[in-house]
């Protein structure tokens, strides 16, 4: 999927991941893709939970050379 | 109109902090508005000395290990992360002259305030949390 940014938040302890994503996406404009890499396993539920409650919409995840990779379209 | 999250903070452990200010970071980042009420022991969390060098439980004292292992921020990071993304920190003034302590003693961008202030702010919140 083509993002229009990659943050690297691998190695990163909660809540760093959802800060650093946050940060990111203030970056980019509605519609943009934000595309997160990320090592701390809560983040696949926190950024999905992230996602939903601040009005974006996380189109996939997957788990790929050992880390979580997250798109999320900014709404 | 945003979440509000309304926090008091009456603890002043290394593992109060870091369910202080891990949560209001959470919530900050997920365009909450947040308010924290740092009250009696909890003023150690944003004391400019104290907050650099706060205590683990006795007997705990081997999750140091662990926090380091888990690459969890230092708390002055922390909160000046959370000052960062807009959180208010209000210290008590009670407590604050009841043990002899300034303004100046804290960290900067704070308020000052009664209960009253916060629980103006914590009468129409969405999520009430005491730590």
């Amino acid at each position: 999927m083509q993002a229009d940014k990659v943050i690297d938040a691998k190695g990163l302890a909660c809540p760093m991941p959802i800060v650093k994503t946050k940060k990111a996406m203030d970056e980019l404009g509605s519609g943009q893709i934000l595309e997160v890499h990320a090592t701390d396993k809560g983040a696949k539920n926190d950024l999905a939970a992230w996602a939903k409650s601040s009005g974006h919409e996380l189109l996939e995840d997957r788990e790929e050379d050992g880390a979580l990779k997250f798109w999320i379209k900014k709404g | 109109m945003s979440t509000k999250v309304a926090i008091i903070a009456s603890n002043g452990g290394l593992f109060d902090a870091y369910k202080v200010f891990n949560i209001a970071t959470a919530a900050a980042a997920t365009d909450a508005e947040v308010s924290i009420f740092f009250t009696f022991e909890g003023l150690n969390l944003i004391h400019k000395q104290a907050y650099q060098q706060l205590p683990m439980p006795a007997g705990r004292e081997h999750f140091a290990e662990g926090f380091k292992a888990a690459n969890v921020p230092a708390i002055p990071e922390l909160v000046g992360m959370a000052v960062e993304l807009g959180v208010k920190i209000i210290a008590c003034q009670m407590t604050m002259d009841v043990m002899n302590l300034k303004k100046e003693d804290f960290i900067d961008g704070i308020d000052v305030g009664g209960a009253v202030t916060f629980l103006d702010f914590a009468k129409d919140a969405n999520v009430t949390l005491t730590f």
